[in-house]
């Protein structure tokens, strides 16, 4: 396990150089290069923007003495500072995060026991009527894009039946708020987001754990298990359960870059302050440091997330935790 | 017919949509860019069957040219992605050594990537176009194909006819192109429909955003962004274009659900 | 003395959609306490669902369609699902051909057969862990508190069927049912694991019913033999009868078999 352990984190070296390289050159060599910008009669990019840039990138020295620069700079933690209002990236993006990381970690859990719970029901009454209405709606919900379902959600509960907030993280009088009342309140801001940004990876991990169960159920042990004289439920739950999970953790792991992606869209939607907006915004306005430290923290973490999934699961199963004799 | 409903239904479904895309201009009952300000937000009615927009436009015209576009857009962009990925995939399977490492890597590093920000990252450098678009989705979306056909490779490069063809001296392309590529295609083909359907989906959030196709040419994505304005007032403004791509989508899958149970 | 298990006219037939295949039809056997038989037949003979049916555990595909399985005076196909996972375990208990296969692979071999106990017998934590290392030193395992703590892929093939037979015998059953425990095992192994089953059959007094498809086995163990071909019973006897004076062609194709392997023990 500890070598597994260590051969993981090493790993992480040549990604995270990848993910830099990569990054800048997506930026640098695409057509319409930061350099273009300075000569462009762009009326959005000012003549201050264009020359703080030019200095920040030092555009008249050689590509690999920028990019080096540049890695040098974020290895201190120092992202540059933004266009917009020449913050320091580091601090804009500091302030979302807690809010982009709370809607998808709970995401997660919900797509996770959700999906989970779901897939096992579906299991246990192959091509019944439940099972194939579930498939049914599974393949509906995979197929739907989850923005447009974002919208349906807003204008069915918000409006019509006015359940939840229609957008926004806290309701007008936050301020005098107790502590509880305001964790409530953001909850309550984030339920529909959250539910609707599951929706669409529900689905998938539900087939998924439809499918490991079913073929789980298949394997020997499981007769064995039986003939011990286990009820059914500890067979299923106890041990079936235990098995057909392993590889649903590390499907998981590998919905965090849609899901990241997704926040763009829906923090614009329901009008919260995460990291998602924070990189439309500084699209929107060629904000140039907050869109290549938002495009190298993405990917970071990703890395980490599918990190996390793979050593859990690694953790999870013997076979790999303690290797072979 | 009865054996594989999923090929079936999903045939049908994309079908009709890519006869009303090619079709467009036969079809479509009004000009999707006539201003009509006689009947802005006008309701589904017998003149207007899916109703008006905000500009007085007839929305099923703009539905039905944006099948067009968002049907192209799909099928160029999986199109680059899908050669892009057998170059990539072949190469890796058939040379392996560090060939292989190199662009496994690569394919890992890209996949840590969400693909909406890098495609948002770079429409922030270029104007959003179609051809654009096109080629960003492309150019992310290589690694699954690649995956797949150099696992094909590596199983197929130990059999004997292979290695007949080497002792025989066949150049290296002509094995690959003629032999081991052909036989990958089948999951690639699976693996193709779907993308099409993830690259509509990406090209109608880019689209919702204002960063995709551009107004007035219509996509569905575009559309949608009505909808934000009209939210309880004007319902066949959301409706029709997330059902729109809500029944794509499921085409796709259908289709390829169906491919893989005919592949076996 | 009265029989322990007692099949009588068994069907079973598999396969619901179209024309069912019966893979057991009108097989009859009967076993007294404290009795070895041996079910010989090459695959596909039947003789797995013959046993499978004896403890309930026919996969969802297969129906009993006719006959009676009656252990210790009551017939096994009357039981409730409930009452039946009572008698599953305690007092029939199954060993299987894979061992490996057959134990769950994320839990510890010590936790699979304490859970038995806990099961059965109501044994806290303190007393299954005891009583389950006496278990894995009852089938001669060296090392009994390493083992426990192992997951079964870390174990040798050999290891793996002791522990199973340790677990299997962890409630006393009755009636322990082998289902070509060792066709998967080498030869030296095999020999170990059928004179250990024999030892403590000896020492516990339970009936053995061995599957295989090896008549040597059947010659060296068996107080009675069952052959069966296609789905029936073709032959019984004791093993003298059996080989001196084989009466079914297909009795005759088994000896003359395992004589041309050579595996004369």
């Amino acid at each position: 396990m500890l070598r597994y352990l260590i051969k993981r984190l090493l790993g992480i070296i040549p990604l995270l150089f990848g993910i830099t390289v990569i990054s800048f050159a997506v930026i640098h060599l695409a057509p319409g290069k930061p350099a273009a910008v300075e000569q462009s009669m762009d009326p959005r990019v000012s003549a201050e923007s264009r020359a703080r840039m030019a200095k920040l990138y030092g555009l008249d020295r050689p590509l690999h003495a920028q990019y080096i620069d540049w890695v040098a700079k974020m290895a201190r933690f120092d992202f540059g500072r933004s266009f917009g209002d020449n913050r320091p990236v580091l601090d804009k993006i500091l302030e979302r995060i807690p809010v982009t990381l709370a809607i998808n970690i709970s995401s997660l859990l919900l797509i996770f026991g959700l999906g989970v719970f779901l897939g096992i029901k579906g299991a246990l009454r192959p091509n019944s009527l439940f099972d194939h209405s579930l498939t049914v709606g599974m393949f509906l919900l995979f197929a739907a894009p989850t923005f447009w379902l974002a919208l349906l959600a807003m204008q069915l509960f918000s409006i019509q039946l006015g359940w939840f907030p229609i957008s926004g993280l806290t309701s007008l009088d936050y301020e005098y708020f107790s502590p509880l009342r305001k964790f409530l309140d953001i909850c309550w801001h984030l339920f529909l987001p959250v539910c609707v940004i599951s929706f669409g990876s529900l689905a998938g991990i539900s087939r998924y754990m439809r499918a490991s169960m079913i073929e789980t159920l298949r394997q020997p042990f499981i007769t064995a298990c039986r003939a011990k004289g286990l009820s059914r439920g500890a067979v299923i739950y106890k041990h079936a359960l235990r098995n057909a999970i392993l590889p649903i953790v590390t499907i998981v792991g590998l919905s965090i870059p849609g899901l990241l992606g997704g926040s763009v869209i829906f923090e614009s939607i329901f009008a919260l302050p995460g990291i998602g907006r924070l990189f439309y915004e500084a699209v929107m306005t060629r904000d140039y440091p907050l869109i290549m430290a938002e495009v190298v923290l993405g990917a970071v973490l990703t890395m980490i997330g599918n990190l996390v999934a793979d050593i859990s699961y690694a953790y999870a199963d013997p076979r790999i935790k303690y290797g072979k004799k | 017919m009865r054996k594989n409903p999923y090929l079936t239904a999903g045939v049908v479904i994309i079908g009709l949509m890519s006869l009303a895309a090619i079709f467009a201009p036969l079809l479509s009952p009004y000009d999707p860019s006539v201003i009509d300000h006689a009947n802005l937000l006008s309701s589904p009615s017998a003149s207007h069957v899916m109703g008006t927009d905000s500009l007085g436009r007839d929305l099923l015209s703009r539905m039905i040219y944006g099948a067009r576009i968002s049907l192209s857009i799909g099928l160029i962009a999986v199109g680059i992605s899908v050669i892009l990925g057998i170059l990539l995939g072949a190469l890796a399977g058939f040379y392996g050594g560090w060939v292989d490492t190199l662009i496994m890597r690569f394919a890992d590093i890209m996949l840590c990537f969400p693909t909406f920000f890098l495609i948002l990252a770079v429409v922030a450098l270029t104007e959003p176009s179609i051809f654009n678009i096109m080629a960003i989705i492309g150019l992310t979306g290589w690694m699954g194909a690649a995956r797949l056909v150099r696992g094909e490779i590596l199983s197929l490069k130990e059999r004997e006819f292979i290695q007949a063809e080497q002792s025989l001296g066949a150049s290296h392309a002509r094995i690959i192109g003629l032999h081991l590529v052909p036989n990958a295609m089948g999951p690639v083909m699976v693996h193709a429909t779907l993308g099409i359907a993830s690259a509509i989906l990406l090209e109608s959030g880019l689209s919702f955003l204002g960063l995709g196709v551009q107004p007035p040419v219509p996509s569905w994505g575009n559309i949608l962004i009505e909808s934000k304005s009209t939210l309880g007032i004007a319902w066949w403004i959301t409706l029709y274009p997330g059902l729109a791509i809500l029944l794509t989508i499921l085409g796709f899958n259908f289709l390829s659900e169906g491919l893989k149970k005919k592949l076996g | 003395m009265e029989n322990l298990l007692e099949i009588k006219n068994l069907r079973v037939e598999f396969g619901t959609e179209g024309k069912p295949v019966a893979a057991v039809d009108g097989v009859n056997l009967s076993l007294r306490p404290a009795e070895t038989v041996v079910l010989a037949g090459e695959s596909g003979s039947g003789k797995s669902v013959t046993a499978l049916s004896v403890a309930g555990l026919l996969p969802p595909e297969a129906v009993i369609r006719s006959g009676e399985v009656i252990f210790q005076g009551r017939d096994l196909r009357r039981l409730s699902g409930g009452e039946f996972d009572r008698v599953r375990g305690r007092e029939i208990a199954y060993i299987f051909q894979e061992p490996a296969s057959y134990l769950d692979p994320v839990y510890t071999i010590g936790s699979q057969i304490a859970e038995t106990l806990t099961l059965h017998q109501g044994l806290d934590t303190g007393a299954a862990a005891r009583e389950t290392l006496s278990l894995l030193a009852l089938v001669r395992i060296g090392e009994p508190e390493r083992v426990a703590r192992s997951y079964p892929h870390q174990l040798s093939g050999g290891m793996n069927q002791r522990v199973f037979i340790a677990m299997a015998l962890a409630c006393r059953p009755r009636l322990l049912i082998a289902d070509e425990p060792t066709t998967s095992l080498d030869i030296t192994i095999e020999a170990q694991i059928i004179s250990l089953l024999c030892e403590l059959k000896e020492k516990f007094g339970f009936s053995l019913l061995f599957i295989t498809h090896n008549l040597a086995i059947g010659r060296r163990i068996a107080e009675r033999i069952y052959i069966m071909h296609r789905g029936t019973v073709v032959e019984e006897g004791s093993p003298q009868s059996i080989f001196n004076s084989p009466a079914h062609f297909h009795t005759k194709e088994l000896i003359a078999a395992y004589e041309k392997i050579g595996r004369v023990k």
